[in-house]
C-alpha cells in the first residue's frame, strides 16, 4: 500500500501544476501556469484547465492553491458571472474526506484551510451576484457535511440573495447589452419611468441636413411635456443641461436634459383646520370637474430648477449631436422650438464621455474604406 | 230588549231634530244674513289671470334638510310617518291614467306607435306642464308612478324622464313669451327634449374638465361649441355650457339647426345657435336636473322587477330531481333578496318624492341622489344573481336585461361622482355645525380641557356602543322596536364618522375619495332603512294588504343593512392602514403606471 502511494506521488510530481519545480538543467525556479498558457481566454478553456487538474492527479494535491489561483483568473476569462464554473471549482474538492465524523471535529473546524477556501469561493460568487443553486448545496454537503462552515455561508446566501436580486424597481436584463444604443435606451427608460406616458424614440441625425455628427439619438418625451413646452413663454430661453451620468450596474451612460421655465407653485393659504366651508359640488348630474384649469405647477415634470421638457442620450454626446436633437424635437411635434432660444450649458468637455465609441449611423466598413 | 229606552231615544231624536229645525228657522233672516245662504253667482272668467284653475299644492312648512341632518346625527322623527302626498281624487285620476297606459304597455301585440299614441292621449308628454297649458301639472310622486308604467319600454322611459325635466327647466328658465311659443310643439310628443350634460374626460393636461362653451356672436345670437355625450339627439337638446369661463348656463337647441353632428354616443356642436335659459339659476337647475337621479333609480328598479318576472317565468315550469325547480331554497333565497332590494328602493324613491312634493322649498337633493346610489350599488349584483338562474337558457333576454341595468347604473354620471356628491354635501353641512369642534380636535395641545371632555364624551362611540337617545321606536309600530333601535344606532354613528373624517383630513377631506365613498354608502343605507321602516309601519298601521310581509321585509332589510353600515363606519374609524386603503391605492397606482399585473407567475423561480 505504502509503495503504491509513494509511486503515485512520484508519478504525478513532474506533472503537478502550479508548483514550483527545479528544472534539472539550469536549477532555476519557474512557474507553470496552465491558465496563462491557454491561447484563448474563454469559458471552454477555463473548464478545460480545471478538468486537466482533476485528471492529472487522482489525489488532487494542491487543490486549495489551485482554487485560489483559478478564482483570481476568473475575470480574465470572463467567467466570473457563470455558476457552472463555480460548480466546477467546487467539484475539485474531494468528496467525503472533509466531513467531520465526531463532535470535536465539527466544533473545531475540520480542515480549516479547505473550508475557508470554499467560503472564499462562495464570497466571490456573492460579490459577482451569482446565485448558487440546490445542486451546489448538494456538492458542498458531499464535501463538508451539514456542519461545515461553507454550508452555513451557502444557506445565508440563499436567504439574502433572492431577496436582493429583484429589489431594484428598475428591472434590468440579466446580461446588459453590449450595444451602447441599447444601453442608452435602457438608461433613458429608467430615468423617464417617472412618467409612464413618455415615448422613447430613436432618431438618426442624418434627418437633419446640417448635422456634422452622423449618429443616433435616443430621446424621451411625453405628451404632457410637449404641452408644457408649447406653453413656454417666448422670451425665456430653454437650457440644455448635461452631461449627467446614470449607472446601469457597472455601465455608465451619459444623458442630457432640455429644461424650460416652471410655472409658479400653488399658493394655498386656506386653513386646513377650518372645516366651516368644505367645497361641495353643484350637483348637476353628469357635471364633474371645473371649466377652467389652474395655471400652477401640477405635473411631475415641473421641478424646482425648471420644467424638464425632454431627455436624450446621443451616440457621440457632442454639441453637434445635441443641436441635431433640438432640431429633431422641433421636427417631431414641437414646432415652438424654432422660435425659442436654446442655451447649451455643457459642464464637461464632450470627448471624455463613455459612450462615444460607436457610431452605427456609418457602418464600419464604409468608414474603413474612407 | 229595552223597548222603553229605544222609544225614548226615538222620541228624543225626533224632538231634538224638530227643535233644531225650529230654532234654525227662527234664527234665519234672509235679509239680514245673506252670507249663510247659497249664493248664485254669475260666472266671471278672468281670462287675464287663469291661476285660479291651476293645481293647488298642499305643502307643509319648510323643514331642515333630512339627510344632511343625519350627518350630524339629528333625526327628524316626524318623517317616520311616511309621506302621503296625493288625495283621493288625485289618486283615482292617477290610477285611471296608469291603467290606460299599462294596458297598452303590457300587451305584446301593441306596436311602438300604439304606445306613443296612448302616451299622447294621456298627456304624458306634458305631464309636468301646468294645467292651463294643457298639461297635467304632475308632481314628482305622480311622475314616478307614470314612469313605472312606462318603464317596460326601456328607451321610452328614459326619453320621457329627460323630457319632463327639460320641460321643467324650460318653464323656469324661459320668459313667458318664449315658453308659450314652443310649449305646444314640445307637448305634441313628436320631439322630446334630451338632456346633454356629460362630456368626455379630458385627453390632455391642457384641457379643462368641462369644455363646451357658449358665446354671443355679433348679431346677439348665442352659439355653442363643444362635444357632449348624448343618448339620443333627435329632437330638442338641452345643453349645459360654460359662459364667461366659470359660469354655467343651460341652452335649448332646436331640432334641425345647423352645426349639430351626431357620432355614436357623442354629439358635436359647432357654432350652433341656441336659446339661453336666462331666468334659471345654477342651483335651481341643479335641483331640477337632480331629479333625473330619482328617475334613473326608478327605471333601474323596474328593470330588476322585470328580471324577477322573467326568472319566475323560467323557473315555474321546470323541475329538478323530480321536484319543481321553484322549490330549491337557493333560488327562493335569490328571489327574496331581489325582493328586498326592490322593496327598499321603492320605499326610498317615494319617500324622496314625498319630501320634494310635501314641503315648502324642499332641500332633498341628497335623498334623491341616495336613491340612485342605492340601486346602482345593489341593482347590478342583484341582477347578476337573478340572471344566473336561467343563465344560458335565456341568453338573449339575460343579455338585454343586464345591459339595460348597466346603462342605467352609469346613466348620466358614474356611481363615484354620485357618492362624492352625497358625502361632500353631507360633510359641508356637518362642517358648518362642527367647525369649532374640529378645529379644537386638530389642535389638541391648544385645548387640553376640551380634549379630555371629548375623550369622555366619545367613550361610548369608541367602544362602538353609542347611547340610544333618539327614541325612534316611539314613532313606529311597536313591533318594529328592534329594527328602529338598529337604525338609531346607525344614525348616531354618523356624527362620529363625520367628526373622525374631518379631524383626520381637515378641509382636504374633499380629496379623500375612498373615505367619502364609505360615508356616502353608509348615509345611503341609513336613508333607505328609514324609508323602509316608515313605509312598513305605515302599511301595517293602516292595514294594507300583505302588510305583515312588509314588516318582515323591513325587519330583514334593517337587520342586514345595519351590519353593513357598522362595517363601513368602523372602516372609516380605522383609517387607511387598517382598512387597507393605503395598500390598495398603492397597488392600483403601480398597475396603472405599468399596465401589468405586477406579480410573476406562480411557476417562476429565483434559483434552481
Amino acid at each position: 500500500m505504502a509503495t503504491k502511494i509513494l509511486s503515485n506521488i512520484l508519478k504525478t510530481r513532474p506533472y503537478n501544476m502550479m508548483l514550483k519545480r527545479w528544472e534539472s538543467s539550469e536549477k532555476r525556479v519557474t512557474v507553470h501556469d496552465p491558465f496563462y498558457s491557454m491561447p484563448k481566454k474563454d469559458k471552454k478553456n477555463y473548464l478545460k484547465v480545471i478538468k486537466m487538474f482533476e485528471v492529472r492527479d487522482t489525489r488532487r494535491r494542491g487543490h486549495v492553491e489551485f482554487i485560489y489561483a483559478a478564482l483570481a483568473r476568473m475575470k480574465e476569462f470572463g467567467v466570473q458571472k457563470d455558476l457552472e464554473v463555480y460548480k466546477a471549482l467546487v467539484d475539485v474538492l474531494p468528496k467525503g474526506k472533509f466531513i467531520p465524523s465526531n463532535i470535536f471535529q465539527s466544533e473545531f473546524m475540520h480542515y480549516p484551510k479547505q473550508q475557508q477556501c470554499a467560503v472564499d469561493l462562495l464570497e466571490q460568487m456573492e460579490d459577482n451576484k451569482v446565485m448558487p443553486d440546490t445542486e451546489m448545496e448538494q456538492m458542498l454537503l458531499n464535501v463538508f457535511g451539514t456542519r461545515g462552515i461553507p454550508l452555513r455561508k451557502y444557506w445565508r446566501m440563499m436567504y439574502w440573495m433572492p431577496k436582493f436580486r429583484n429589489l431594484s424597481p428598475w428591472h434590468l436584463p440579466d446580461e446588459l447589452p453590449n450595444d451602447t444604443l441599447e444601453l442608452a435606451r435602457l438608461a433613458i427608460e429608467r430615468i423617464t419611468s417617472v412618467d409612464p406616458d413618455r415615448k422613447i424614440e430613436l432618431w438618426q441625425t442624418e434627418e437633419i441636413e446640417a448635422s456634422l455628427d452622423k449618429t443616433w439619438i435616443i430621446s424621451a418625451q411625453s405628451e404632457s411635456q410637449k404641452i408644457l413646452l408649447s406653453e413656454q413663454p417666448a422670451d425665456e430661453p430653454l437650457v440644455v443641461r448635461g452631461p449627467f451620468n446614470v449607472y446601469l450596474r457597472d455601465q455608465v451612460v451619459t444623458y442630457f436634459m432640455l429644461l424650460g421655465k416652471t410655472r409658479p407653485e400653488l399658493k394655498d393659504d386656506t386653513d386646513d383646520d377650518d372645516v366651516s366651508n368644505i367645497p361641495k359640488p353643484l350637483g348637476i348630474p353628469g357635471l364633474v370637474g371645473k371649466t377652467t384649469l389652474p395655471a400652477v405647477r401640477q405635473t411631475v415634470h415641473e421641478q424646482d430648477d425648471g420644467t424638464i421638457i425632454s431627455l436624450c442620450a446621443t451616440g457621440t454626446s457632442s454639441r453637434d449631436s445635441l443641436l441635431s436633437w433640438i432640431r429633431l424635437l422641433e421636427k417631431h411635434g414641437n414646432p415652438l422650438l424654432s422660435t425659442l432660444p436654446v442655451i447649451f450649458t455643457l459642464t464637461a468637455p464632450p470627448n471624455d464621455l463613455s459612450i462615444a465609441e460607436t457610431q452605427p449611423a456609418i457602418p464600419e466598413e464604409e468608414s474603413r474604406a474612407q | 230588549m229595552n223597548v222603553a229606552r229605544k222609544l225614548c231615544v226615538i222620541h228624543h231624536s225626533y224632538v231634538s231634530r224638530n227643535l233644531y229645525r225650529k230654532f234654525r228657522f227662527s234664527s234665519t233672516d234672509y235679509e239680514s244674513a245673506p252670507s249663510s245662504q247659497p249664493q248664485v253667482r254669475d260666472e266671471k272668467f278672468d281670462f287675464e289671470d287663469l291661476n285660479v284653475l291651476e293645481r293647488v299644492e298642499r305643502r307643509k312648512e319648510k323643514i331642515n334638510p333630512f339627510m344632511k341632518d343625519i350627518f350630524i346625527s339629528i333625526f327628524n322623527r316626524d318623517l317616520l310617518a311616511y309621506p302621503e302626498i296625493l288625495n283621493k281624487e288625485e289618486t283615482e285620476a292617477l290610477e285611471q291614467r296608469i291603467n290606460t297606459i299599462r294596458n297598452v304597455f303590457i300587451d305584446p301585440k301593441k306596436t311602438a306607435e300604439d304606445r306613443k299614441n296612448v302616451l299622447i292621449n294621456t298627456k304624458m308628454f306634458a305631464a309636468p306642464v301646468s294645467l292651463t297649458r294643457n298639461g297635467l301639472a304632475a308632481n314628482v310622486t305622480e311622475s314616478l308612478r307614470y314612469l313605472e308604467a312606462i318603464a317596460s319600454d326601456f328607451q321610452l322611459g328614459q326619453d320621457l324622464s329627460d323630457h319632463w325635466l327639460g320641460l321643467q327647466a324650460l318653464s323656469h328658465g324661459l320668459t313667458e313669451e318664449q315658453y308659450s311659443m314652443i310649449i305646444d310643439d314640445l307637448i305634441k310628443g313628436d320631439k322630446t327634449i334630451a338632456l346633454v350634460i356629460k362630456e368626455r374626460i379630458a385627453e390632455r393636461i391642457s384641457q379643462a374638465d368641462f369644455r363646451t362653451t357658449a358665446e354671443m356672436d355679433g348679431q346677439g345670437i348665442w352659439r355653442i361649441n363643444g362635444e357632449k355625450v348624448c343618448r339620443s339627439a333627435g329632437g330638442y337638446i338641452l345643453v349645459l355650457c360654460a359662459v364667461e369661463a366659470s359660469r354655467l348656463k343651460a341652452f335649448l337647441v332646436h331640432p334641425g339647426v345647423e352645426g349639430v353632428k351626431t357620432d355614436g354616443p357623442f354629439v358635436t356642436f359647432f357654432k350652433t345657435p341656441a336659446t339661453p335659459l336666462d331666468l334659471i339659476s345654477e342651483t335651481t337647475l341643479a335641483q331640477i336636473l337632480g331629479v333625473s337621479r330619482l328617475h334613473a333609480a326608478s327605471l333601474s328598479r323596474c328593470r330588476l322587477a322585470a328580471a324577477v318576472n322573467s326568472v319566475v317565468e323560467y323557473t315555474r315550469p321546470r323541475a329538478f330531481s323530480g321536484k319543481p325547480l321553484a322549490e330549491l331554497s337557493n333560488i327562493q333565497s335569490t328571489m327574496g333578496n331581489a325582493l328586498l332590494d326592490i322593496y327598499a328602493c321603492e320605499s326610498a324613491e317615494y319617500f324622496a318624492a314625498g319630501l320634494l312634493d310635501g314641503y315648502q322649498s324642499p332641500d332633498a337633493e341628497l335623498e334623491v341622489a341616495m336613491c340612485r346610489n342605492f340601486i346602482s350599488n345593489h341593482g347590478l349584483s342583484s341582477m347578476m344573481q337573478l340572471l344566473s338562474i336561467p343563465a344560458l337558457d335565456k341568453e338573449e333576454e339575460c343579455k338585454r336585461l343586464l345591459d339595460d341595468m348597466r346603462h342605467l347604473a352609469a346613466r348620466g354620471e358614474t356611481l363615484d361622482s354620485v357618492n362624492t356628491f352625497i358625502a361632500l354635501n353631507g360633510l359641508h353641512h356637518a362642517g358648518v355645525v362642527m367647525a369649532n369642534e374640529v378645529k379644537q380636535i386638530r389642535n389638541p395641545l391648544m385645548h387640553p380641557a376640551f380634549i379630555v371632555k371629548k375623550v369622555l364624551a366619545n367613550r361610548h362611540q369608541e367602544r362602538d356602543e353609542p347611547r340610544l337617545t333618539l327614541h325612534l321606536a316611539e314613532h313606529l309600530h311597536p313591533s318594529l322596536r328592534q329594527p328602529a333601535e338598529q337604525l338609531e344606532y346607525c344614525v348616531l354613528r354618523m356624527r362620529y364618522a363625520c367628526e373622525t373624517l374631518m379631524a383626520r383630513h381637515g378641509v382636504k377631506v374633499d380629496t379623500a375619495y375612498t373615505e367619502l365613498n364609505r360615508l356616502a354608502e353608509a348615509a345611503t343605507e341609513i336613508f333607505v332603512m328609514t324609508s323602509v321602516l316608515a313605509r312598513a309601519s305605515r302599511s301595517y298601521c293602516i292595514g294594507l294588504r300583505n302588510a305583515e310581509v312588509e314588516m318582515k321585509l323591513a325587519a330583514c332589510f334593517v337587520e342586514r343593512t345595519r351590519d353593513r353600515v357598522k362595517k363601513l363606519i368602523k372602516e372609516i374609524d380605522d383609517g387607511e392602514y387598517l382598512n387597507l386603503d393605503h395598500f390598495t391605492v398603492q397597488l392600483g397606482k403601480k398597475v396603472l403606471d405599468t399596465n401589468t399585473l405586477l406579480v410573476e407567475k406562480p411557476t417562476a423561480r429565483v434559483f434552481w
